[in-house]
């Protein structure tokens, strides 16, 4: 329950209203935002300090209604029933308000203290729709404040009013009531339900959602301690569609489809017939079904390529110094025990700083950028023919673009997927993708020594293996995936502002989680190297290294302690062989480092991916996950070292 | 042509569409209302995508586009709306 020291305040509202954007504006950018459904498909939770006291904010998946239909939207719908917050922010895209409001009115029947944050008035008035704040604010009988989330507007005037309404007014809307029959029907269902029943905090709204939702939180519960209940939810259900002649569900459907209608018409004045805008322009382009394809394609490659003349300049200034370092040490005539702690601190800190950030940073930077546009649904549309070929549909391509940025945010992704079995899959595969981890790895060694067409290369051969894994894994799973009905939400120019904050967000987690076990991977080897220990890993490793791939002994150790963080491979292969960065192709053939790199990136999921993979899908999936990507990357690495 | 019961799937782009009926089970029902397409609607076909890909319906109201798979298109019933209405 809600503790009266520390309130709590939710946030609800539908996919891509900006929710998370205006959560990050509050909380000091902690939530993950993009332009496609589904992004923040766990609840973010965040403490801020405002007006003398703490306040705890969540920030739930976007929902279109209370009713769900995904694993994103039943943990949305399981939050606000298992702890009713003390006041609910119900975000709203002021350019879709007519569709938007279907959820306000859902919100309404909670009748929980509620505030509407009228969000991106800016688009919507530049779609020509004109809109009463007052009006709506009359009518809903609850505060409306008018926000520009990317642009920091009316943020203040929001956590203003959210206090008052904390405080002291009355945000408590009334629920609005239906046409009469239907009105009739809940309402003698309402007063079956008991009232002292801890996950009932309104019995008409949970009557409500006992007929439409099918089985929410409070569903199985009351089941098994009311079954009479569930019997009387039955006959209710049942008189309902006798009279309208509907299944249940879509007659109050229809109930706040036709009050939110009349609620828009009052509000709201459209004028229609504006120009096309620059990013109408832009779409037409992007989403032209012949156009589309090759703009998909140069959109990818230049993502890359930007990355790669970016990196690599930047690689080549950030390294000297490193080197320099690293030979100094070397020459020093310090106790062994400390020489090699000393030379696994600089080679770990100089490693991520100088090998892996000149190639991360460019990727959060662009990644961020296609997420914010709305491109990655647009992906989905295009996509959608080829990942039937895979057992798929465009719905998981959002999901596979992620995973180019890293494997974990990818498979949280996949809860906006309906059918387990396409979670199931799509999560099988996306460690298949290169990560910024593993594209690190591909331009450091590849393009770097082989050149960009290289890199290029091998990118395009790692797609075409996802491809062959998802068909060899589709033979499998038969069960036909429902059809795709994806929302494609207006291309948006993504503010600088939002962008970086984002990149230094996820910079942010990078030195905190991932650079300490760069560090600590680098000293540890140099231990190990130091108590020879490192002999009897190669030694017990070196059939599969030596034997079916046939690289240097001395690498096997590497691949141990690639399964903490892809990059430590890289990086130890150095160290491992003892030698300079520069001076990888001369110990090195063409061969040999195409075979390595292949290897390393495909050989299994990283610890984290393996975690959420056991955590989200199943453990069952995340130990075929490690099997199936062992196997496919001998297979692959051996066959690369015969043709190559 | 106009008035005549036809799927999504055959009627033709750019054109004004009022959905009739949606003939799926009650998930694709489900969804298509929650995006904002219910039986009544002004509807537009815009894009197909390639290759038996999916087609692109943008609600005339509300100007919300939807990426919609063939099979849903078949279960999508939709008149030709003539002149300007």
């Amino acid at each position: 329950m809600a503790s009266p020291d520390r309130p709590l305040i939710v946030f609800v509202g539908q996919p891509n209203s900006g929710k998370s954007t205006l959560f990050n504006a509050i909380s000091g950018y902690r939530a993950q935002t993009a332009n496609f459904p589904g992004t923040t498909v766990t609840h973010t939770h965040s403490e801020v300090y405002v007006g003398g006291q703490i306040i705890r904010i969540v920030d739930l998946p976007g929902t279109y209604s209370l009713n769900p239909a995904d694993p994103a939207e039943k943990a949305a719908l399981a939050h606000l029933f298992q702890e009713p917050p003390d006041l609910i922010i119900n975000v709203i895209d002021a350019s879709l308000l007519g569709r938007s409001l279907e959820l306000t009115l859902e919100l309404l029947e909670m009748e929980q203290p509620l505030v509407v944050a009228l969000n991106m008035i800016d688009l919507a008035e530049k779609k020509g729709i004109k809109i009463n704040r007052e009006k709506l604010e009359n009518l809903l009988g609850i505060p409306v404040i008018a926000t520009v989330a990317n642009r920091g507007w009316g943020i203040k005037e929001l956590i203003s009013c959210s206090l008052d309404c904390l405080k002291k007014r009355d945000c408590r809307p009334k629920a609005p009531s239906w046409t009469g029959d239907v009105e009739k029907h809940i309402q003698s269902l309402a007063e079956s339900i008991p009232e002292d029943f801890h996950c009932v905090h309104n019995r008409r709204f949970t009557a409500i959602k006992l007929i439409e939702a099918g089985e929410t939180f409070c569903h199985e519960i009351l089941k098994e301690i009311r079954p009479e209940l569930m019997q009387r939810v039955e006959v209710v259900r049942n008189q309902l569609e006798l009279l309208r002649h509907l299944p249940a569900f879509e007659i109050l459907a229809a109930e706040r489809h036709h009050l939110a209608l009349k609620l828009f018409e009052s509000v709201a004045k459209v004028e229609r017939g504006k120009r096309i805008g620059l990013e109408e322009k832009i779409d037409s382009i992007l989403m032209h079904p012949v156009l589309g394809y090759p703009g998909l394609i140069l959109i990818f490659s230049l993502f890359f390529f930007l990355i790669f003349l970016i990196g690599n300049p930047l690689e080549g200034i950030l390294l000297r110094p490193w080197s320099w370092l690293t030979a100094w040490i070397q020459q020093q005539s310090w106790p062994s025990f400390f020489l090699a702690f000393m030379d696994g601190l600089i080679q770990g800190i100089g490693g991520g700083l100088a090998i892996v950030l000149p190639y991360f940073l460019p990727l959060l930077f662009l990644m961020s950028f296609l997420e914010d546009l709305g491109y990655l649904s647009r992906a989905a549309f295009l996509l959608d023919a080829l990942m039937h070929r895979i057992g798929l549909h465009g719905k998981s391509v959002p999901s596979f673009i992620l995973g180019f940025g890293c494997n974990v945010p990818a498979i949280m992704s996949t809860r906006i997927l309906e059918s387990p079995r396409d979670r199931f899959l799509t999560s099988l595969l996306i460690p298949f993708i290169p990560c910024s981890a593993r594209t690190a790895i591909i331009l450091a060694i590849i393009a770097f020594f082989l050149g960009p067409w290289w890199a290029m290369g091998f990118y395009f051969f790692q797609l075409i293996i996802v491809a062959l894994v998802g068909n060899l894994l589709s033979l499998f799973l038969k069960e036909p995936s429902p059809g795709l009905i994806l929302e494609i939400p207006s291309l948006k120019i993504p503010s600088l502002k939002t962008v970086f904050s984002k990149v230094i967000w996820q910079l942010r987690s990078f030195v905190q989680f991932a650079w300490p076990i760069i560090i600590a991977g680098s000293i540890g080897l140099s231990f190990l190297q130091l108590a020879r220990a490192d002999i009897w890993i190669n030694w017990a490793l070196s059939p599969l290294i030596k034997g079916v791939l046939g690289l240097p002994i001395n690498l096997g150790i590497t691949l141990i302690f690639g399964f903490l963080r892809k990059e430590l491979s890289l990086l130890m292969m150095l160290q491992a062989l003892g030698i300079e960065y520069h001076s990888l192709p001369e110990v090195l053939t063409r061969s040999q480092l195409v075979v390595f790199t292949a290897f390393v990136s495909l050989f299994i999921p990283c610890l984290s991916t393996f975690v959420i993979i056991w955590r989200e899908i199943s453990r069952r999936a995340a130990l075929l996950s490690i099997l199936l990507n062992i196997s496919v990357a001998t297979f692959v690495a051996f066959l690369l070292r015969l043709i190559i | 042509m106009a008035g005549q019961l036809i799927r999504l799937i055959e009627a033709p782009q750019g054109r004004p569409l009022r959905i009739v009926n949606i003939i799926g089970g009650h998930g694709i029902r489900r969804r298509l209302r929650a995006l904002g397409f219910h039986p009544g609607d002004l509807i537009e076909r815009n894009s197909d995508a390639l290759f038996g890909g999916p087609i692109l319906v943008k609600n005339l109201s509300t100007e919300v586009s939807v990426a919609v798979g063939r099979g849903i298109a078949q279960k999508i019933m939709v008149e030709v709306v003539d002149g300007q209405s």
